[in-house]
């Protein structure tokens, strides 16, 4: 019996895990690759001398790999309004383009 | 009635000439001219950052203290030199300029400027302004959106109003203009979004320009040929001059430091690229070009060369020379004749793996592997990094001591070109990877110097294991150096051997540039507070939960016995 409660135990896990994986797969495949791929070009021109290649350095104005990937809205609204130090950018993103840092910022390096 | 049209007229040119400052007062500012005044960016043509006053010294220091603070109402950073005449101080930042009663601290005028929220856009290195001039009753600035601005120095009010060049296409102004020969003098910003630089030449009765000296040749033009002839690189090389030159009134000749090709990546833009990472020789009245000299030929790092060109007459070989000095950013000292750009000595200041050392004969660098891989798009670990041995912060020389006195940086960097892409107008235009090397705790990541022009070699060095000074040096004949920390700290130094002698925490980090000077027979220090610049780019993380925004201006004097 006990045997078979281990048994169930790890099946359920298992099936849990497979689930929790095919969620984050499935988060991680909603950007298409050309759209994170166009996120990191834009970031790597416009974005990086402030935070750093790739989001990473030690001397960087924010680290992004931090930013809630939940809160898109607010993603966007600090690009196209600026936010303290930063500048406002509305004026050179398309919506497509900010997308793209979007994607890039949530799943390009995470 | 005549006795009393004539006591009318008297009066009126006292008044007038009180606000009137003259070229001779310009060229005896630090040469021998009132203590009371401070007339010019670099406290004197020369840029020596010297004062011979004495009052507060080794000994008094102790007894140094805050006599006035003034609230800039600024959050953007405070980088200025004030300048200084009749008892009124003129102070610049990126929002204002700002004149303050010397004796009581209380603000006399202000003019703000109002430039668009997207400007900081094209700003590559903090919203900042580095100070003013000022000449024949007149405050001449620079602004953020590429306009030069002369207001009334008594009153404030907005004399003329002159524009530059498109802040759109990446065009910035943050440096200080330089009157020589009765021009105003002005340099440009924006090497970093592929501008093509230039040092405009104005009128500063009118704000009309005189001339422009591009800092590029045109198609056609001496230099050129540098640059290739199958693209349009020369159009978009860079080439900025954002920091101020100096002045040798008796030679008539200005020196500029100019910046970095566009972009970094250096594949579109093979040859010299002349005349970017050069210091020129120019004559004030007209722009012409007397001679120039290339530190960093093909700069493919950024290295510059727009630091403070230092005037001095020093002993070489036995003989008195004629010489400028430049910490330039790639960590070479150079020492160049100044009538004629020969060079008298080049040695290292910091450590460089960039170049093993500068060929004296041809006076270029004798470049290593690591800057050939650097142009082969290969990532490399190169010293110094981008941010050079040396950045922006200026230098002093004293003349007693013969010692350049310099805050400098230890610091290399992961450097990598990435594939070179069309110029967008106002977009990033570099195309490079850079971060920082990692650091051993409590190792020097920078030092406080004292240096020997000549030889390179330090007589002292003082270790910053947290941050890089990003202060200006002023070094004075009480035998002290001030400058200030990122952490907010104002600090004495004994110029002997470094040792900390004095302190005061002004509430914010300090990138800006003491002065010192005399009013009613006092001697006071002032220096501004507020946390800016490139350094609070590349810090904020570590420092924004330590050192809080907010400019100020902070002035010393001795508390009586």
């Amino acid at each position: 019996m006990r045997l078979i409660d281990t048994r169930l135990v790890m099946l359920a896990a298992g099936t849990l895990l497979s689930i929790s994986k095919g969620v984050c797969a499935a988060d991680a495949q909603g950007f298409a690759p050309d759209q994170i791929r166009l996120g990191a070009e834009l970031f790597a021109v416009n974005c990086s001398p402030c935070h750093g290649p790739h989001m990473q350095g030690s001397e960087s104005a924010f680290d992004l790999r931090k930013f809630p990937p939940n809160q898109r809205d607010r993603f966007l609204n600090s690009v196209t309004r600026g936010k303290n130090q930063m500048p406002p950018w509305g004026d050179t993103f398309s919506p497509e383009q900010l997308d793209a840092l979007w994607a890039y910022v949530v799943a390009g390096e995470r | 009635m005549r006795a009393i049209a004539s006591a009318a007229i008297v009066i009126f040119l006292f008044c007038a000439s009180s606000f009137a400052q003259t070229l001779d007062d310009l060229k005896q500012d630090g040469n021998g001219g009132s203590t009371d005044n401070i007339l010019t960016y670099g406290m004197g043509y020369r840029l020596h950052r010297y004062s011979p006053l004495k009052q507060v010294n080794k000994l008094t220091v102790k007894r140094l203290v805050p006599v006035w603070s003034l609230s800039l109402d600024n959050n953007w950073g405070e980088q200025a030199q004030p300048i200084i005449y009749n008892g009124i101080m003129y102070v610049t930042n990126a929002k204002a300029t700002v004149a303050i009663d010397v004796a009581t601290g209380k603000q006399i005028w202000k003019q703000t400027l109002d430039w668009p929220p997207e400007t900081p856009r094209i700003v590559c290195c903090g919203v900042s302004n580095k100070g003013a001039a000022i000449y024949d009753g007149k405050v001449f600035r620079t602004t953020l959106d590429a306009h030069v601005v002369a207001y009334d120095a008594k009153s404030g009010r907005e004399i003329w109003k002159s524009k530059a060049a498109e802040w759109k296409d990446g065009y910035s102004m943050t440096g200080a203009p330089l009157i020589a020969n009765g021009v105003l003098i002005t340099g440009i910003s924006g090497a970093e979004f592929g501008i093509r630089g230039f040092i405009d030449g104005w009128d500063p009765q009118t704000g009309n320009k005189l001339w422009r000296r591009y800092t590029i040749p045109a198609r056609g033009e001496k230099g050129n040929e540098t640059w290739p002839q199958d693209n349009n690189a020369w159009e978009v090389g860079g080439g900025s001059s954002w920091i101020t030159g100096s002045y040798d009134p008796e030679l008539d000749l200005v020196y500029w430091g100019i910046g970095n090709p566009a972009p970094w990546a250096s594949q579109t833009r093979p040859g010299d690229n002349l005349y970017t990472s050069s210091l020129l020789a120019l004559r004030p009245k007209t722009g012409e070009m007397v001679w120039y000299y290339q530190f960093t030929p093909n700069d493919p790092f950024d290295f510059d060369a727009c630091w403070e060109p230092i005037i001095a007459d020093i002993d070489v070989a036995g003989a008195k020379r004629k010489v400028i000095m430049q910490l330039n950013r790639n960590a070479f000292l150079y020492v160049l004749d100044r009538t004629n750009g020969d060079l008298v000595s080049a040695n290292a200041y910091e450590t460089a793996n960039w170049a093993s050392r500068i060929d004296k004969e041809t006076g270029r660098p004798v470049e290593t592997e690591v800057a050939k891989k650097v142009r082969s798009g290969e990532e490399v670990e190169m010293w110094p990094s981008t941010r050079g041995g040396k950045n922006w912060p200026h230098a002093s020389f004293n003349p007693e001591t013969g010692l350049l006195y310099a805050p400098t940086m230890h610091r290399g960097g992961i450097y990598k070109h990435l594939p070179v892409k069309d110029r967008v107008p106002g977009q990033r235009y570099q195309f490079i990877e850079n971060r920082p090397t990692p650091s051993e705790p409590n190792s020097a990541i920078g030092h406080v110097d004292a240096i020997d022009p000549l030889t390179a070699e330090p007589k002292w060095r003082i270790p910053l294991t947290d941050h890089p000074i990003w202060s200006a040096i002023l070094t004075t004949g009480g035998g002290l150096l001030f400058t200030g920390k990122e952490t907010g700290e104002f600090v004495a130094l004994d110029v002997e051997n470094g040792k900390e002698l004095w302190q005061f925490q002004t509430g914010s980090g300090i990138n800006a540039i003491p002065v010192t000077y005399t009013y009613q027979g006092r001697q006071y220090v002032t220096v501004l507070s507020g946390i800016g610049g490139l350094w609070w780019n590349a810090a904020r993380e570590q420092l924004k939960d330590k050192v809080p925004q907010g400019g100020s201006v902070w002035t010393f004097a001795l508390f009586p016995e």
